[in-house]
């Protein structure tokens, strides 16, 4: 990838010798955001302390080509002090982070007229639901803030984008597999919560280490391609993905006893299967009211759990919890404007994104509306929020809500504060409701330069 | 005294055929008055102004060619930097979200909305062939200029209920713009100043939109502006919105 990415900036240089200098002008901009979340049911502690400034830098060095950056540099976190020691360090006090996002080259029309090249870090957003998107399955997710919907991580990919009137012809590379962020805590709760021991054992301690697809181009490439084009007044997309998932998935666990009185250590393993994925989107409108949809079936390797209870005396028990067969996600939107400006955006999803498995997939209904005043400087969300529910017959056990409303108000140009509240209840096994005692209070400040 | 006969004939027809231009025909020349460049390239400054005098400003690169197909892309303010729109033939909008890295196509409904807290809708934003979408009527004329009352035809579809324009007989270029809502009442009006001719082709280099249900106004300056450049087919396309 590396020898892609030099390459491609090599040429860059060498066409930059023979124009003027007209476009190759550094821009720069970006934002400084301050999250801050207090738990409300937790006697107003912090649950959430960001300061990000993202910086983004853009130059065009001859015309058909262009570089392009995005950085965020962040303050993450609470002081995590638990000594003397601790205090002489910077960054036990204050933790920093930077994080590349994207940084890639454009190349536009360089070896074919119609022919755009993207080589480096980068986003690749597909689909055309809002924030969630079951055909989006290229790059990693990042759900380090769970409550940012669609954050996904930057991929060092090559996409070649092939124009021809108004079809499109994609295709994607990305050589080097890049696991997803997982949401701190809350994974390994899930999981842990989901092991069922033999009756008489407790769980004492879990443990687990994960095994990366080699780190070679067979083993943890991902490979892609998607046409996109027009049908009567809709925009269509199909695509194809191949490669590893990016999400990990249990397929060993191993019971070890730690006392007689049942108590037992649990040490996991997790891997990455490998998926075969077919998508379909489109987006138009409907009576006015716009409307989209998207498909993604996925057709991933079986993956067996091996349960390893031979320390007590059980033997080995093995069960499919990937099975080798097709299972689809599907999302259907629409939304519309009514008058006096109140904006509403309705979505059903079967399938949330790390749901895997015809067993597994569930159901969400996402409800946004939106009204503006004072010539957008002034947003107030009041209905905003999502419904979980499994099977409709088992409904009760399986329903959770996230209510957020949200207001947003511009003081000045280029600046904003929020204030909202996430209220989440529900059922214990729902993928929300495992959150229901972090009801949240937020505010947020974005300076945009 | 025939030729003078002649001459005064002369006259009065010629007198008459000018007069006598029907409200379509002036409509049309409204058209290719907008659409006689083959291609504008120009930078506009809007300034929204509410009716407690706050003010914000926005700076917008436009590009058009003919009369039914234009791109534009925010240089500012910072928060909306490179958030761009492409109007293309048949009210097909496209709107690029660089922080989402996605193109979305405008349905209908939204483009009666305002456009990125202007006083302008996506739909006056739109490039549009007025004779296409709107059927002229002529309510009045004077020495410098024509009134049209336009009504959306059969097959288009508008936020609005009926538009006069009045049109300077000198130029065909539309002076000023009475916005009528869904309802019948007068909601917006446009006002069109400092019209010039530049390289041959007329333009207001400011125009004010009032506003009159929320009292907002929005000054729309045209801080450069060139023609004839020679501008691509290509750049009125979702692959340079996304550029």
């Amino acid at each position: 990838m590396k020898v892609f990415v030099f390459s491609a900036v090599a040429i860059t240089v060498l066409l930059s010798g023979s124009v003027n200098g007209e476009n190759n002008v550094m821009k720069w901009s970006g934002y400084l955001l301050a999250d801050n979340r207090l738990e409300a049911k937790k006697e107003l502690g912090f649950s959430w302390n960001e300061y990000r400034l993202n910086f983004i830098a853009e130059i065009k060095p001859v015309p058909p080509a262009r570089l392009y950056s995005e950085i965020w540099l962040r303050s993450l976190g609470f002081p995590d002090i638990h000594t003397s020691r601790d205090l002489e360090n910077r960054h036990k006090l204050r933790p920093i982070d930077l994080d590349l996002r994207e940084a890639y080259l454009d190349l536009y029309g360089v070896f074919y007229e119609n022919l755009d090249l993207r080589i480096g870090r980068q986003r690749i957003a597909w689909g055309t639901g809002d924030k969630i998107n079951p055909t989006d399955n290229l790059n990693p997710l990042d759900l380090e803030d769970i409550w940012d919907f669609g954050r996904r991580l930057g991929s060092d990919a090559a996409k070649a984008s092939l124009f021809m009137g108004s079809d499109r012809i994609y295709a994607v590379l990305i050589p080097m597999f890049t696991p997803s962020v997982l949401p701190s805590g809350d994974f390994d709760r899930q999981i842990s919560s989901r092991i069922s021991l033999p009756p008489g054992l407790i769980l004492h301690n879990y443990s687990d280490r994960v095994i990366l697809p080699e780190n070679n181009l067979f083993a943890g490439s991902k490979a892609a391609a998607k046409y996109a084009g027009r049908f009567f007044d809709y925009d269509f997309s199909l695509s194809y993905c191949h490669g590893p998932d990016n999400m990990p998935i249990m397929n060993r666990v191993t019971v070890v006893p730690i006392d007689t009185l049942g108590a037992v250590d649990i040490a996991g393993e997790l891997i990455y299967p490998n998926m075969h994925i077919i998508g379909c989107d489109l987006a138009g409108q409907i009576a006015g009211a716009g409307a989209w949809a998207e498909l993604a079936v996925f057709l991933p390797e079986e993956v067996v759990l091996t349960t390893d209870l031979s320390a007590i005396g059980m033997g080995e028990q093995s069960n499919v919890v990937l099975k080798q067969e097709p299972y689809p996600k599907l999302l259907l939107g629409a939304d519309y404007t009514f008058p006096l400006g109140l904006y509403l955006n309705l979505q059903y999803l079967r399938g949330f994104i790390y749901e895997r498995g015809n067993d597994n997939l569930k159901n969400y209904v996402m409800l946004g509306s939106e009204w503006r005043s004072l010539n957008d400087r002034l947003k107030i969300m009041p209905i905003a929020g999502s419904l979980e529910f499994g099977d409709l017959d088992e409904f009760a056990d399986t329903y959770a809500f996230v209510y957020a409303p949200e207001i947003n108000y511009s003081p000045a140009q280029n600046a904003v504060l929020t204030a909202g509240l996430r209220v989440i209840h529900g059922a214990d096994n729902s993928t929300f409701g495992i959150l229901k005692d972090r009801d949240e209070v937020f505010f947020k400040v974005k300076c945009s330069f | 005294m025939n030729k003078l006969y002649k001459l005064v004939m002369m006259i009065s027809i010629g007198g008459c055929l000018a007069t006598a231009l029907t409200a379509d025909q002036i409509l049309k020349e409204v058209d290719l008055t907008a659409g006689r460049p083959q291609d504008q390239n120009m930078t506009l400054l809007l300034t929204v102004i509410d009716k407690r005098g706050y003010e914000q400003k926005l700076e917008i690169v436009m590009q058009q060619k003919g009369v039914n197909m234009r791109t534009g892309r925010f240089i500012a303010p910072a928060e909306k930097k490179g958030i761009a729109f492409l109007s293309l033939p048949d009210g097909v909008m496209y709107l690029y979200l660089p922080a989402y890295k996605k193109t979305r196509r405008i349905a209908s409904h939204l483009k009666n909305t305002k456009f990125a807290g202007t006083d302008f809708t996506y739909e006056d934003m739109e490039a549009i062939n007025y004779s296409a979408k709107w059927r002229p009527t002529l309510v009045s004329e004077s020495e410098s200029e024509w009134v049209l009352q336009l009504v959306p035809r059969d097959n288009s579809q508008s936020e609005y209920s009926k538009i006069i324009l009045k049109v300077q007989r000198e130029s065909y270029y539309p002076v000023s713009i009475d916005y009528y809502g869904q309802s019948g009442e007068q909601c917006k009006i446009m006002k069109r100043e400092q019209i010039e001719k530049i390289d041959g082709y007329w333009i207001a280099r400011r125009s004010e939109l009032f506003d009159l249900r929320s009292g907002n106004r929005t000054i729309m300056e045209v801080k450069e502006v060139a023609y004839d450049t020679g501008l691509s087919s290509d750049l009125f396309t979702e692959r340079y919105l996304e550029r």
